[in-house]
């Protein structure tokens, strides 16, 4: 009898069926991988288990009784612990105390430091954490605090583990670090759920792989039945192309040219390593690739609203690495931020307001100063208007309009400059099916248009669909360059998951990468040559 | 001659360290409280009633609870209802102006000062007090002051030693982390704000019943804001806060013998606590560190 | 369309119900010292509006809370606290009786508009310390403006008793004693007040009224703020970067040189305060000058909302309760203070209210917008 069943699990969110009558068992002492891409349920699924949300149907089964995991606190009682991918830690105070803080050993309210050194002390070596307790967490290298964050729910007995994109921030050392103590766990008789959408570390850790996609459990099978390929087309399926009209691709000169661009992300390491790329008026480039690979930091980069530390940035000829954001927003670049409400609207100004957002001092809406409200308000209307955004007037808070609509504002903005270079980031993310529709016509319209697109999105199949040419970004590197159609799902699947390439500009060797087992089944797999390999 | 100017600095700079004391707590939970001087000011004005109708000991209890009474409405305003701490704390400073008047007019038909109030008996430390150099600083000593001096330490021990120090530590760095770990968000961060207002209203109460001797309007004189800057000075320690204070005190306590020697206008030197403080903020502030979540409302996202 | 008058009224609410529950507490204060509110209450009103010295009482009390309200809704609305408002007015009040007194023999129509320059900019000069410290340094405001205020007073405390002090003060030897006050400004910078002007409509202004024309100075400048805030590019950038300084730094808008502007204009306006008593009541600066003007005037603006329509109105409310106050005083016997707590307990219960009020609105207009289809 499997220790941890789930039945029919189903949770909902306004416009979409996150986990879609999702049926698991687990056994005790198994290490499951669950994989899938951005979107497809998992973190959804584990946040039901950890109590964080409760299903809209369906049932959970711990040792064969059914439980109801209302609250993480009682998560916890049943002995389900989980490791946040961004961790819940205190970086000022030491690993002892960030490890039981709130279940603190005591006497009359004064510590017992020498008893919960003693404890903890004891649960390191029964699991053989290297950890020294009284290390400030901001000290600790990622690795250890991920320690850190085991060792807590090890403290409060949790028996089964889930342990979210774990090795999102790791090193490779540090992931065999991580590898190793798991499997201790798993010996002890911990059950542990590993959630990550990185192939060949599952392949290597996990007893038993679990695939999500689209919200829907597509399979599980054991590690020795499977490989890469496989998994990779259980996890993307088949992208269909989207049925959008789309002119002839005639290409024009240079818009946006990116060399050897170099750029620091959080903790100074850098999260864009020498990309090089480009981008002609008339077509869309489409950066592929699971999120946090440095897509973001890119597009900041880009935009102006990061320092890059070395490499250039042309627009339109004109370079701009040390770029302040208007002088790159009067050179033409338009830019559709993936974090709208943030960076793309100002939530308490009105619609006509936002609609002239970095557009207010051009001649049009300013004269000496002073604010054409008439030819703002003309502006607004006729922005509405074309992208088909319904609302009930102009003089509406932004933030109390859809997501959706939020989305088409800023787009008809910033597509309404007639700009030279647009960079789109996560343009159609959390967006109804019609909203999305429009995005995406949007978009191929301004390439026929001639303008230069820059799509970045954790889409895959809207990454195809749209692109005239395709980059894959993993771990900061631009590390495949193609045409959709030239390459084979599995290909790119791979690639996303970090493959080497034959096609994009070579970065640095990467080092002690997991297993060669897997890389080199995949590129013997492709032709050598440039070439376009057997579509599909 | 050095420590009667030592033992000057430490009377000057008492009622400081007591509310930057004070600050401390409030700020480690969180909560920033600019409200500081509008609790002193009660502290110093109630001290004196309580003094002036049954003694010292009288006018400290009443004086806290004032403090205290302030303190839970500005704990209440910026904590549950999340209202701007900033503007809360303003607004408790100019409301704490107004009631000190309105009730000094009522109770003693005077709007800006009471009648001379009794203090403690001065104490000597006893053994100590032989010793010839150390003479001023361990004769005539208001309680209070040894009262403050111990509070250092032992505030020192409960917030890092006990399991409230370290829950409340937890909760002005990351509530979002803490929440997780069950502890309660709110409690602690009530508790930290009480407490400032509990130092807050001895170090206002100190000013008028032991220093002066007298309730005075605008005798705290923006101590509550230099409070908060030997706060930051300090990096947030008890100790820190301590050591900040004296300095506060010493310029000030310096500058009433600049004063009588009357080289430089004696309003320049006043201004010297003010003006160290802009010096002290400007110059620190890049490499002291706040408790991560100073000054933001905390708020459980819904899921 | 119904709906959003339904909120705009519950905007209104807050205010209103701030001043319901400051009446509640004032009235429980006044039954506590033995007199009877609802008496109090009526007597406050009478005196403040049946007689007609009271009204121009009322309009030349509110005239300076016009001023130091609008500078600190400036503030506000970009994101900072300017709480220098004290410290900005006394150097500026100082700086224009300076440039009152010392310049002699200018026609009235350059020595009033340079004095009043002077003024602003004093104000302004004051303010550029804190927000320089907070922009390069990050320092918060908060502190440095209050500390400023307090340096400010030592200041003014020496310039006038020791630097300027008027020694040839007309006084009869041997009695009295001088005051501490700078020399008295001359007259052609002295602001005329308006009962000539009122006397044209059949209004006769009792002489002890100091009604000036500051006051609908004031209401001027109330408008060109509104129109500032709201229709020009600068104040199109000012309330984007207080509302979200992210969104407004990716629209191309450098977040830290507005915030510097819109400081430096809160201290000009500020520098102004004082001015209503300086040149029409007064005629010189003095040790006992009013102060109080710049925490009123953050009282104010909150019960204002930073608008200025809102201003304008809670600067009349303020003046109002000092005025009334004075009769409560005179004639029921009830301390001057008890106005104090009133507003003090007035500017709590609006914070509250508005943050509260706010957050519901909020809600409700969001449930509204996510059941509503696209």
């Amino acid at each position: 009898m499997a220790f941890l069943e789930l039945r029919e699990v189903t949770k909902r969110f306004p416009g979409v069926v996150a986990n879609d009558h999702i049926s698991l068992e687990i056994d005790r002492g198994e290490i499951r991988a669950l994989v899938g891409e951005n979107g497809a349920g998992k973190s959804t699924l584990m946040k039901v288990l950890s109590g964080l949300y409760q299903p809209d149907a369906g049932e959970i089964r711990l040792d064969g009784r059914r439980v109801v995991i209302d609250s993480p606190r009682r998560a916890i009682e049943l002995g389900i612990g989980m490791v946040h991918q961004h961790f819940m830690l205190i970086p000022r105070f030491t690993v002892l105390e960030n490890i039981v803080l709130g279940s603190e050993p005591a006497r009359g309210g004064v510590l017992r430091e020498r008893e919960a050194r003693r404890v903890v002390g004891e649960l390191c070596r029964r699991y053989e954490f290297a950890l020294d307790l009284g290390a400030r967490v901001e000290d600790l290298s990622v690795g250890a605090q991920q320690r850190v964050e085991i060792l807590k729910v090890l403290y409060r007995g949790a028996e089964i583990l889930i342990l979210d994109e774990p090795t999102a921030v790791l090193a490779p050392q540090e992931v065999r670090e991580l590898f190793v103590n798991l499997r201790h766990l798993r010996d002890q008789g911990k059950t542990i759920i590993f959630i990550s959408h990185k192939l060949d570390e599952v392949l290597e850790i996990a007893d038993r792989i679990s695939v999500l996609r689209r919200g829907v459990l597509v399979g599980t099978v054991r590690r020795e039945e499977t490989d890469r390929a496989a998994l990779a087309r259980m996890m993307v399926g088949r992208p269909v192309l989207l049925e959008l009209e789309k002119g002839p691709y005639r290409p024009g000169e240079d818009r946006l040219v990116v060399e050897d661009l170099t750029v620091p992300g959080p903790g100074g390491r850098p999260a864009v390593r020498r990309v090089s790329l480009r981008v002609r008026a008339g077509e869309i480039y489409g950066i592929a690739g699971i999120e946090g690979n440095g897509q973001s930091e890119l597009v900041e980069a880009l935009s102006g609203l990061r320092r890059a530390s070395a490499g250039r940035i042309l627009i339109g000829g004109v370079p701009v690495t040390e770029g302040r954001v208007r002088r790159i927003r009067e050179l033409g670049l338009a830019h559709v931020p993936e974090d709208r409400q943030r960076r793309g609207l100002i939530l308490a100004m009105t619609v006509w307001e936002n609609g002239v957002l970095g557009l207010h001092r051009s001649p049009s809406f300013a004269r000496r100063g002073w604010l054409q409200v008439g030819a703002i308000k003309k502006h607004a209307q006729s922005l509405v208007r074309e992208f088909d955004i319904r609302l009930p007037g102009l003089d509406i808070p932004v933030r109390n309009v859809s997501g959706g609509n939020q989305q088409k504002l800023i787009l008809a903005r910033e597509l309404g400059r007639e700009p030279t270079v647009i960079v789109a980031s996560q343009p159609t993310r959390g967006l109804d099916i019609g909203a999305t529709e429009f995005v995406r016509q949007q978009l191929l319209r301004a390439r026929d248009r001639g303008r230069a697109v820059l799509l970045v999105s954790a889409d895959l199949e809207e990454v195809l669909s749209l692109s005239d040419r395709v980059g894959v970004m993993y771990g900061g590197e631009l590390v495949a360059e193609f045409r959709p159609g030239e390459v084979t799902p599995e290909e790119i699947g791979h690639y996303m998951l970090g493959g080497r390439s034959r096609t994009a500009g070579a970065g640095p060797a990467r080092d002690g990468a997991p297993g060669g087992a897997g890389r080199g089944e995949a590129g013997s797999a492709s032709p050598g040559t440039d070439g376009a390999a057997g579509a599909d | 001659m050095v420590s009667e100017l030592l033992a000057s600095a430490i009377r000057m700079g008492l009622p400081v360290l007591l509310a930057a004391l004070g600050a401390v707590y409030s700020e480690r939970s969180g909560v920033v409280n600019i409200g500081l001087e509008g609790m002193m000011i009660m502290g110093s004005f109630w001290g004196a009633v309580g003094a002036y109708y049954a003694g010292p000991l009288a006018g400290m209890a009443l004086a806290v609870a004032a403090s205290v009474l302030m303190a839970l409405v500005h704990a209440a305003v910026s904590v549950t209802f999340r209202v701007d701490q900033i503007v809360s704390g303003v607004a408790l400073n100019i409301l704490a102006y107004g009631v000190a008047r309105f009730s000094s007019i009522a109770l003693f038909q005077k709007a800006t000062m009471s009648p001379h109030v009794q203090g403690f008996t001065p104490i000597n430390i006893p053994g100590l007090d032989q010793i010839p150099w150390l003479k001023p600083l361990v004769t005539n000593l208001s309680p209070l002051v040894v009262v403050g001096f111990l509070l250092v330490p032992l505030s020192h021990w409960v917030i890092e030693k006990t399991v409230f120090g370290l829950r409340l530590r937890a909760v002005g760095e990351n509530p979002l982390a803490a929440d997780t770990l069950g502890l309660k968000v709110f409690h602690l961060r009530y508790a930290g704000v009480l407490l400032s207002g509990v130092l807050a209203g001895l170090a206002g109460a100190y000013l008028s019943v032991e220093h002066t001797g007298m309730y005075v309007e605008g005798m705290t004189q923006g101590k509550g804001y230099i409070a908060l800057a030997a706060m930051i000075f300090g990096n947030w320690s008890p100790v820190g806060a301590m050591g900040a204070a004296l300095l506060f005190g010493f310029a000030e306590s310096l500058s009433f013998r600049v004063v009588e020697s009357a080289v430089v206008p004696y309003q320049f030197i006043k201004m010297i606590p003010y003006a160290l403080t802009l010096v002290v903020l400007a110059g620190v502030l890049k490499r002291t560190t706040p408790p991560a979540a100073d000054g933001i409302p905390y708020e459980r996202e819904e899921a | 369309m119904r709906k959003r008058y339904r909120y705009v009224a519950l905007e209104l609410a807050s205010p209103l119900v701030a001043i319901a529950f400051a009446v509640l507490v004032g009235a429980v204060v006044i039954a506590a010292i033995g007199k009877d509110p609802v008496e109090v209450y009526r007597i406050m009103f009478t005196f403040a509006f049946r007689r007609l010295d009271s009204v121009g009482i009322m309009l030349f009390g509110a005239t300076p809370l016009i001023f130091s309200g609008l500078a600190v809704a400036i503030s506000f609305r970009a994101g900072l606290f300017n709480i220098g408002v004290e410290g900005q007015y006394l150097i500026g009040t100082f700086l224009a009786a300076l440039a009152g007194f010392a310049l002699k023999g200018l026609p009235s129509f350059v020595h009033l508009p340079l004095v009043i320059a002077v003024a602003a900019l004093g104000g302004a000069l004051w303010s550029l310390l804190p927000v320089y410290l907070k922009v390069r340094r990050g320092v918060h405001e908060v502190i440095s403006t209050i500390m400023l205020n307090y340096i400010a007073f030592s200041l003014i405390h020496y310039l006038i008793a020791d630097v300027f002090m008027d020694r040839q003060q007309g006084l009869m030897p041997g009695v009295g004693n001088p005051l501490i006050r700078t020399p008295k400004i001359a007259p052609s910078a002295l602001m005329p007040r308006m009962h000539g002007f009122l006397a044209l409509f059949g209004v006769d202004l009792p002489r002890h009224v100091y009604l000036n024309w500051f006051f609908p100075l004031g209401l001027l400048l109330a408008v060109a703020v509104h129109y500032l805030i709201w229709r020009t590019a600068f104040g199109y950038e000012l309330r984007a970067v207080g509302h979200n300084p992210a969104a407004a730094e990716a629209a191309g808008i450098d977040p830290a040189a507005v915030q510097i502007r819109a400081f430096l204009l809160s201290g000009l306006i500020a520098g102004v305060t004082g001015l209503s008593d300086l040149l029409s009541y007064f005629g010189y600066m003095d040790l006992d000058f009013p102060k109080g003007y710049g925490f009123t005037g953050i009282a104010v603006a909150l019960m204002g909302k930073n608008n200025p329509l809102g201003i304008v109105l809670a600067a009349l409310l303020f003046g109002f309760l000092n005025r009334g106050a004075e009769g409560v005083q005179t004639f029921a016997g009830v301390p001057m203070d008890t106005v104090v707590i009133l507003q003090g307990v007035m500017i709590l219960s609006i914070v509250v209210a508005s943050a509260v009020m706010g957050r519901y609105i909020r809600r409700q207009e969001r449930k509204e917008a996510l059941g509503a289809s696209w």
